[in-house]
């Protein structure tokens, strides 16, 4: 207990240094003038001026006219005293929000039956108590609701049955059989009522007319990952996300929203930050997110060309402090990797290469690599030539991960605040221990009632993260593909000297004591604060302010140390050593971009005649931004210390700039509905941007949208008693997107992007270049977005289907007009705006909830499929119909790819000679591949590609959830994909012995000659064609099904199974609930054997060499408790 | 609450004034990093970074000069390197170790890049008359922009014939372009503009660079007049020569392409005169002119290229590196080094010397004449198709023996196998024969000898213990048995990362001028002023600079085997093959040749021999390909080259 009270203790501390906060209830004031006014009247003239909201337990208000009543600043309860005594009612005060009025015969009634007393108390699934919950008696029109600490207690006849009820909630019905109850709301996540964040307000779910997809806490931190993006994977149609590489701390995934491109980012309100710093936010402090689909992006205005990304925190909520604690930890390995060659693979393959270049260019010079001998003492393995693996030295088995989020929540009549800190660390996978990434999220976001009709909010959310690194990954990890398996690590096996090898020795590179490190910091501090006036003279109006100051700062460090490398000499026994990475430098970089926000908005909500709802809301916003970058460096004569100031001041540079931004912009949005049923929704932004020329610097987006719920008309009210929700939607409206560089209609000189001479011995003059030709017109470009969407609700919400089509045309893309002005004019003509395109595709999203006795479960699919195509694009007539028909893309889908059409390997010399040219550059060998001469002429040459693939953005995107509860169990499982794109790399794993540095060992599966030292021996077959290295190769690599490959996959994305320990067993150690789970992610993955060992979701990396950070899976053990 | 009711009041009043004070001005912001034309040009200081930028762009084929790529390749916008090509990989002098050294239509051009400098020097000639700067200052800037102009049009029209002559900044009106577009001129207009710029900036550029005050690094007179000997020759060759590959079609017949024969002997002379301006003057001489023996001559030559201002004398423009890092460095040191003293850089060993030019160079013994390489007793060198374990090859004790006697210029240009390079024996090795006769050649083996020793047949274990044909790493190694030397930094460290060689580039120096006049008295047969004598004189300095003795005749073979040799890897030779029309003849299904040296087991103790061979395939050049073809003909209305 002790333990307890004082952790309470301390937080109620903290939570007065924050500001003076008065924890407890006080009698509420209201002044009332009424004559002739209906009971009814009396309760809403009260809930307006105060906080209480009135239930009702088993009895009628009745509409009779007859109360007259003049009070200045009485009490609430002086006040309701007088009306209801009159009534023969009575009410209690239940908190600051509610206040019960009940029968007082009725309850005398009733008392006369043998009653039991009962007591409860009710919580949601993260086992915080629900305030204000109705507890109903079955049959008989008793009940009553509960207290703030979620209790309520009540009389009850034997063997009855308590409904308990809330909005948001499921309705739970529950048999008494104890004296004491625990109920566990569950979350009503698809409820028509439940409140979705839109741009610049919130709406309800069944008011939406636009398409609006929405997550909440809970399904997002389902998954265990440093990227929010990855607990978001899977579960949001129309949210595309694809994990471009697993780095720890590189928050490089692709985020999109329907095919279109980069998202805008707006966490409460306010726009911030980009892809990057979204995939860094504490998923626990996450309330819900919502994705702005179609049109009713242009709320947003420029920017939001893409869709928008809504981020809601928690706040603060009435009740005591709760206390909660979740922590997880695991440890991540990776999904898959290519197996290398061998040092004896390795030598066989190089030798062939040799022999088969020799068969192929009859005047080649080249003879086989290795001596009989040689190749034979590979393969034997002796003394001397063993087989390294350079890549179990470089990468290691499993790395951990680690997750602690600690959070207080709560809140009184002046005060709800949300407390939050968060940590997340994680280490990367290699062997040195020296990558890794470390996260400290901060949150405070209180809610300040200043007066009656005043609120301030207040949220303030930092964020520190680094990422530790040795050097760039690429390079070590090039380093485990590339060293030959013939290399050894360290010279004559003493490892005191790292060898000398062919490519980087990846053991110093990986090696911080080495090859120094680069350190990527970042600190954010999001300001948000606002205050909130509702109108007491206007019903539904109010008045809001905020001020916003967003800092996000990045610290670059890169320590590149010198260290040698050596080669042996047997003769003398010395060891020579070679300067790696000389000279050794340090550089430091700044970063830091500012934006101040201003914003005024003004809303109205009412509802006339209990039939007309109307909203309206008007909103200022000028933003303001300013961003400078810094750039040190200095080299070492002799590395010292990773301190600037420690290295030599020779070769200092230095470099930075800074760039200034602004926008004003003026929002309206007018909402109408008649009785739910009949919805319009009319929205605009005029925005205005420092980037343009002066006739160009104002545009305006507007948006209309409209709904009809036909679930509401008589004729399936009444008649189709199953449906409970049809609604047909459709949007159309116009979103703007920045384009081109800002100041583009400036004249003006400049040094950057010029050239510069040694115009004196020994000095470098920089340069100042002419100016390109100003750009007067250059303006954003435009999209217009279309949506048509179909929801329904069957079973009282148990089955839902969510289905849109849609379509943008973007106008106004870049291009230059250069193909038609002379090469001779010597400057390049400005961008403009130009070209068009169109992405069409579909959503659809189904799921059902169900629950049968103590068991409830959850079924969710989604699907996304859209497509791009060109519109108008700018260029030059063409040449001819096949000239249009290769390389014309207006009104063609811009996903494909052209290829050849690979039927087959040869099998013989003979065959080869007997078929169409097929390379001109090398001589073909059994074994290589044969295409297509698709037009007959004999040759196969570009003539001869046809478009025959999907190219690299997948074009579908599937998610599918699993969850279940029973009892204390809970089950959450997701399986996720995306199909129809093809991955292609190039260099290693395409090229046989590309860079003649160590190949995949599936390449060992190949045609060779049976005696490589034998030009005339029989030739043997395998899977792959005959060795030849690159520049000989060209036949085989060219663009096919060889190694253009469907990267369609499916994958078992994350699995988390849960157990909440029964409140009984808590109460004892003073929890109040407890959570354990483990969980997994990225478990297994289904899709093209070639591409298994890369993982397809990953993209091609750098150079397209499949070397970036490999994607990993992982194994959590975790933690929920509150108290 | 009356005060509270008050607060919320003028809440709400201040909520309602600022939102109806709604600023828009904060959309009025400037960009940070542009200033204009007036405070530019306003200022000498502000032309002088104008003209760093003009100069920059200069069509200098400089160490960052790639024949694929372009000008200026580690600018950082590029790829940031040339991957070890030069022009000369393409000539009969030099390979490029890993990648085959077929010239393609795609090569050498230079289009767009030349009309936005065009662009940039018209705009400041533009200004000219307008800066408010002195008399004597507007003439020195008349004189520049007119030396950028013509050395811009030299690299056009060397390239491409006949090109649009643009003299002013032509102005764009959105949407119109037919009022941009120029038509051709002809070649020979196009040559005849380019000496009249070439004069203009004789005339009005200063006398001494000193006069540019600290900018000592501009163009001189002397510049002009150099650029202006090295145009009127190729002028005339092209005059003289172009019935050697004629061509036909409507370019030939407008004009466009090709110079009458009649021109040749007026550019002949323009080039004997500029020349001779030099000459006469008395203001350049070659550096280091009478060496005591060739010892002393291969280190004069080396240290010439290692670091060209020790020889004001002889430099007449030089095109600057000066910061490591980007822009104004190059990576020659990186691209060329042998593959001992890689010291960690990747893919060292681009440039293969050829054989063809090793044989170039003379002996002492027999001055006038080529003296190539013999390798076998009977003294023939006819037969390159490598090793023949019956015939009889001459034996060594070390390979640099086969040298002997050479001249100092092919030790101060070549890496040779045996030549010691920053400290470092080079060990450039193909084989070896054992002693049964049976050979290991380019195969990676070894043999342990009867006396215990065991040899291999890279000449060592180790890949980074020898540079030559060991065909592992991508080009690595030599496969012609030589590696460049010339322009490298043997004495100065230069660190082993991208961008570090600040080695300066000679673009003219007088030794050029020298046999740009010899070329041309004896070409257009011109024998006023005693032009004969002076020009045997000419050629027969540059000889005895090089260690040689003996003087030779004024040959049209004396002055173009002086020109391979001494202006080697200068980016010269392809040029002046192309003027002279003989690329087409040269590389008829060409096979360059390579030495390789194999350790011979088969008598009493190791000895070398070396074997002459073929390094590559056959290489053909296309008569057509003495002219690019011109780019955007599409839009730009332009005449196409013929047979593009």
């Amino acid at each position: 207990m002790n333990k307890q009270v004082n952790l309470k203790q301390i937080t109620l501390l903290l939570l007065f240094i924050f500001g003076c906060i008065n924890l407890y209830a006080q009698d509420q004031f209201v002044t009332i003038q009424l004559r002739n006014a209906s009971l009814k009247d009396v309760l809403k003239t009260i809930e307006k001026q105060t906080t209480y909201r009135f239930s009702y337990k088993s009895v009628v208000i009745d509409d009779k006219k007859d109360i007259t009543i003049s009070k200045t600043k009485a009490s609430v309860s002086s006040v309701l005293d007088e009306v209801l005594s009159k009534k023969g009612l009575e009410f209690s005060i239940v908190s600051s929000k509610s206040i019960v009025i009940s029968d007082k015969m009725e309850i005398r009634s009733n008392s006369k039956t043998s009653l039991n007393r009962i007591s409860g108390v009710v919580k949601d699934q993260n086992g915080e108590t629900i305030i204000g919950a109705n507890v109903a008696i079955k049959g008989v029109n008793v009940g009553t609701i509960t207290d703030i600490n979620g209790t309520f207690s009540l009389d009850v006849p034997e063997s009855s049955t308590l409904i308990i009820s809330y909005i948001g909630y499921v309705t739970q019905d529950i048999k008494v059989e104890k004296q004491n109850i625990v109920v566990i709301l569950r979350e009503d996540s698809k409820s028509l009522d439940e409140v979705v964040v839109v741009g610049y307000g919130t709406q309800k779910k069944g008011n939406l007319t636009g398409a609006i997809a929405s997550i909440n806490s809970k399904e997002i931190i389902t998954t265990t990952h440093s990227s929010l993006a990855q607990s978001l994977e899977g579960k949001v149609s129309g949210l595309q996300i694809r994990q471009n590489s697993g780095g720890p701390g590189d928050f490089d995934t692709n985020i999109n929203i329907r095919g279109f491109g980069s998202p805008l980012y707006v966490i409460d309100g306010v726009p911030s930050g980009g892809a990057s710093e979204f995939q860094r936010l504490n998923p626990n402090d996450i309330e819900s997110i919502s994705v702005l689909k179609d049109a009713s992006a242009a709320i947003y205005g420029l920017n939001a060309g893409n869709g928008v990304i809504l981020v809601t925190t928690k706040k603060g909520k009435k009740g005591k402090p709760q206390f909660s604690y979740s922590g997880v930890t695991g440890v991540q390995t990776l999904t898959d990797m290519p197996e290398m060659c061998n040092a004896a693979q390795w030598a066989e393959l190089y030798n062939d290469s040799r022999v088969n270049i020799m068969l192929s260019d009859p005047t080649s010079v080249l003879g086989p690599a290795f001596t009989k001998e040689e190749l034979e003492k590979w393969k034997v393995g002796g003394l001397g030539y063993e087989s390294t693996n350079w890549y179990d030295m470089v990468i290691k088995k499993y790395a951990p991960q680690k997750q602690h989020n600690f959070s207080v929540r709560g809140g009184s009549d002046a005060v709800d605040y949300y407390i939050s800190f968060g940590t997340y660390k994680e280490e990367g996978l290699l062997k040195s221990n020296d990558l890794n990434y470390n996260r400290y999220n901060l949150r405070s976001n209180l809610t300040v009632k200043l007066a009656n009709n005043l609120t301030a909010d207040i949220n303030l959310s930092g964020r520190y993260d680094v990422k530790r690194s040795p050097g760039e990954f690429i390079w070590i990890y090039r380093g485990a593909f590339l060293a030959l398996p013939t290399e050894k690590p360290y010279a004559n096996n003493n490892t005191d000297y790292f060898a000398k090898v062919s490519d980087n020795n990846p053991l110093p590179l990986m090696d911080e004591d080495y090859a120094g490190y680069n350190q990527q910091k970042s600190k954010n501090l999001l300001t948000i604060a606002s205050l909130t006036y509702k109108a007491p003279f206007l019903k539904g109006l109010e008045l809001k302010g905020s001020f916003t100051y967003d800092t996000q700062i990045k610290m670059n460090k890169s320590v590149t140390k010198t260290y040698n490398v050596y080669t042996y000499d047997a003769v003398n026994d010395v060891y020579n050593a070679t300067k790696i990475n000389s000279p050794a430098k340090i550089s430091n970089s700044n970063d830091d971009n500012n934006k101040v926000m201003i914003q005024a908005q003004t809303t109205y909500n009412n509802t006339f005649a209990d039939a007309h709802t109307i909203g309206a809301t008007l909103v200022y916003e000028q933003s303001q931004g300013f961003y400078r970058y810094s750039w040190l460096q200095r080299e070492y004569d002799f590395y010292t210390n990773d301190q600037i100031n420690q290295a030599s001041i020779n070769n200092q540079l230095t470099d930075g700039y800074e760039s200034q931004s602004a926008s004003v912009s003026l929002v309206g949005k007018f909402n109408y509905n008649y009785k739910s049923k009949y919805f319009i929704d009319f929205a605009f932004r005029e925005d205005g941007t420092y980037r343009y020329a002066s006739d160009n610097k104002w545009g305006f987006f507007p948006v209309i949208s409209g709904a009809w719920r036909i679930s509401e008309e008589k004729f399936i009210k009444n008649n189709i008693g199953f449906i409970n929700n049809l609604k047909i939607r459709a949007s159309y409206g116009k979103v703007g997107e920045n384009a081109g560089e800002p100041f583009q209609y400036a004249f003006g000189y400049t040094t950057t992007g010029s050239g510069g001479y040694e115009m004196t011995d020994g000095s470098f003059t920089t340069g100042i270049a002419a100016p390109s030709i100003t750009n007067e017109n250059l303006t954003w470009y435009t999209s217009t977005i279309t949506d048509f969407g179909l929801d329904l609700s069957l079973f009282n919400s148990k089955l839902n289907f969510e289905i849109d089509f849609y379509q943008r045309d973007r106008e106004g893309l870049l291009a230059t007009r250069n193909l038609s002005l002379p090469n001779t004019f010597g400057a390049d003509l400005p961008d403009e705006n130009l070209n068009s395109d169109r992405v069409r595709g579909l959503d659809f999203a189904i799921t059902h909830k169900n629950k049968i006795g103590d068991f409830s479960y959850g079924i969710s699919a989604n699907l996304n499929y859209a497509r791009t195509m060109k519109l108008y694009v700018e260029r030059s007539a063409y040449r001819s119909s096949w000239d249009k028909w290769r390389n014309g893309n207006t009104y063609r889908w811009s996903d494909v790819v052209w290829g050849y059409d690979n039927i087959g390997q040869f099998q013989s010399l003979e065959e080869i000679y007997n078929s169409p040219v097929q390379d001109s550059k090398a001589g073909l060998l059994p074994g290589d591949y044969k295409y297509s001469d698709v037009n007959g002429d004999g040759l196969v040459n570009g003539s001869d590609m046809l478009p025959s693939f999907w190219n690299g953005t997948p074009k579908l995107h599937y998610g599918l959830t699993l969850d279940a509860q029973w009892k204390g169990f809970d089950i959450n499982a997701l399986f996720q994909g995306s199909g129809k794109y093809t991955i292609y790399f190039s260099g290693t794993f395409t090229n046989v012995l590309w860079g003649e540095y160590n190949t995949p060992a599936y390449f060992y599966d190949r045609w060779h000659l049976s005696d490589p030292y034998d030009l005339n021996s029989e030739w043997i077959s395998g899977k792959w064609p005959a060795t030849k290295t690159v520049n000989y190769n060209s036949n085989n690599v060219r663009e096919s099904s060889v190694f253009r490959k469907d990267a369609t996959y499916l994958r078992f994305k994350s699995m988390e199974i849960g157990y909440s320990v029964p409140t009984k067993l808590l109460n004892k150690i003073f929890l109040e609930t407890c959570r354990f789970y483990i969980n997994a992610h990225n478990l297994f993955t289904i899709c093209d054997p070639f591409l298994k060992p890369f993982d397809p979701e990953k993209i091609e990396g750098a150079y397209s060499a499949g070397q970036n950070y490999p994607l990993t899976k992982s194994y959590n053990v975790g933690v929920n408790l509150t108290f | 609450m009356k005060i509270l009711i008050k607060k919320t009041t003028y809440f709400v009043l201040s909520f309602i004034i600022f939102a109806s004070t709604a600023c828009t001005d904060i959309l009025d912001l400037k960009p940070l990093d542009k200033i204009s034309g007036e405070a530019l040009f306003s200022d000498p200081d502000g032309v002088k970074l104008y003209m760093a930028d003009l100069y920059y762009y200069l069509p200098v084929e400089d160490f960052n000069y790639d024949p694929i790529k372009g000008f200026h390749v580690t600018d950082g916008i590029k790829d940031k390197n040339t991957q070890g090509f030069v022009t000369d990989s393409y000539s009969l002098d030099g390979a490029e170790s890993a990648w085959g050294g077929t010239f393609a239509e795609s090569d050498l051009l230079w289009w767009d890049e030349a009309y936005r400098l065009n662009r940039s020097v018209n705009l400041l000639i533009a200004e000219i008359p307008n800066l408010n700067v002195d008399e004597a200052a507007k003439k020195k800037l008349v004189g520049e922009t007119s030396f950028i102009r013509a050395y811009l049009y030299y690299g056009l029209v060397k390239r491409y014939g006949g090109v649009p002559i643009i003299t002013d900044v032509q102005e764009y009106i959105p949407g119109e372009t037919d009022n941009l577009k120029v038509p051709r001129s002809t070649e020979k207009d196009t040559w005849d503009f380019i000496l009249k710029e070439c004069d203009k900036a004789i005339a009005n550029l200063p006398l001494d660079a000193s006069e540019w005050g600290s900018s000592d690094r501009r163009a001189t007179k002397w510049a002009a007049l150099a650029l202006k000997s090295r145009v009127a020759l190729h002028a005339a060759s092209i005059a003289k020569y172009w019935l050697q590959a004629p061509l036909s079609g409507t370019a030939v017949d407008e004009g466009l392409v090709g110079i009458p024969d009649s021109a040749a002997n007026r550019y002949y002379l323009e080039a004997i005169e500029a020349s001779d301006s030099i000459m006469s003057s008395g203001k350049y001489s070659l550096y280091k002119p009478n060496p005591a023996n060739p010892t002393e001559a291969a280190v004069n030559y080396q240290t010439l290229f290692e670091t060209p201002s020790v020889a004001p004398e002889e430099v007449i423009f030089i095109k600057g590196f000066v910061r490591a890092g980007n822009k104004t460095s190059h990576n020659y040191d990186w691209w060329y080094q042998p593959q001992q003293t890689a010291n960690g850089r990747a893919h060292p060993g681009r440039m293969n010397p050829t054989l063809d030019l090793i044989d170039m160079y003379e002996s002492y013994d027999n001055p006038g004449y080529s003296a190539p390489v013999v390798t076998t007793q009977d003294g023939m060198v006819g037969d390159a198709n490598g090793f023949v374990a019956k015939k009889k090859y001459l034996h060594f004790n070390s390979p640099e023996e086969i040298f002997k006697n050479k001249d100092a210029r092919l030790f101060a240009t070549i890496n040779y196998p045996g030549a010691v390079w920053k400290d470092v024996k080079l060990v450039i090795q193909g084989g070896l024969v054992k002693p049964n006769g049976s050979s290991i050649i380019k195969t990676k083996g070894s043999y342990t000898h009867t006396d215990g020793i065991t040899y291999y047949t890279y000449g060592a274990e180790s890949q980074f213990n020898y540079s030559g044909f060991d065909s592992y790493g991508a080009g690595n190694m030599t496969r012609t048995g030589f590696l460049l030397r010339k322009f490298l930094q043997e004495k100065n460290d230069v660190a082993a990362a991208w961008n570090q060689s600040t080695t300066d580039y000679i673009d003219m120096r007088y030794a050029e001028v020298l046999l740009n006049y010899a070329e041309a008295v004896i070409e257009s047969g011109y024998n006023a002023n005693n032009a004969q004598q002076k020009a045997k004189n000419a050629l027969n300095s540059i000889r005895f600079r090089a260690g040689h003795t003996v003087e030779i005749p004024l040959t049209i073979e004396n002055v173009l085997r002086e020109r391979r040799v001494e202006l080697a890897f200068e980016n010269r030779a392809i040029w002046d093959m192309m003027r002279r029309r003989t690329m087409h003849t040269e590389f008829t299904a060409r096979r360059r040749m390579g030495l390789m040296p194999l350790l011979d087991l088969r008598g009493t103790s190791p000895q070398y021999i070396m074997v002459r061979m073929y390094f590559e395939s056959t290489i053909t050049f296309k008569e057509k390909w003495y002219y690019r073809a011109i780019p955007g003909t599409g839009a730009n209305g332009l005449t196409q080259n013929p047979l593009y």
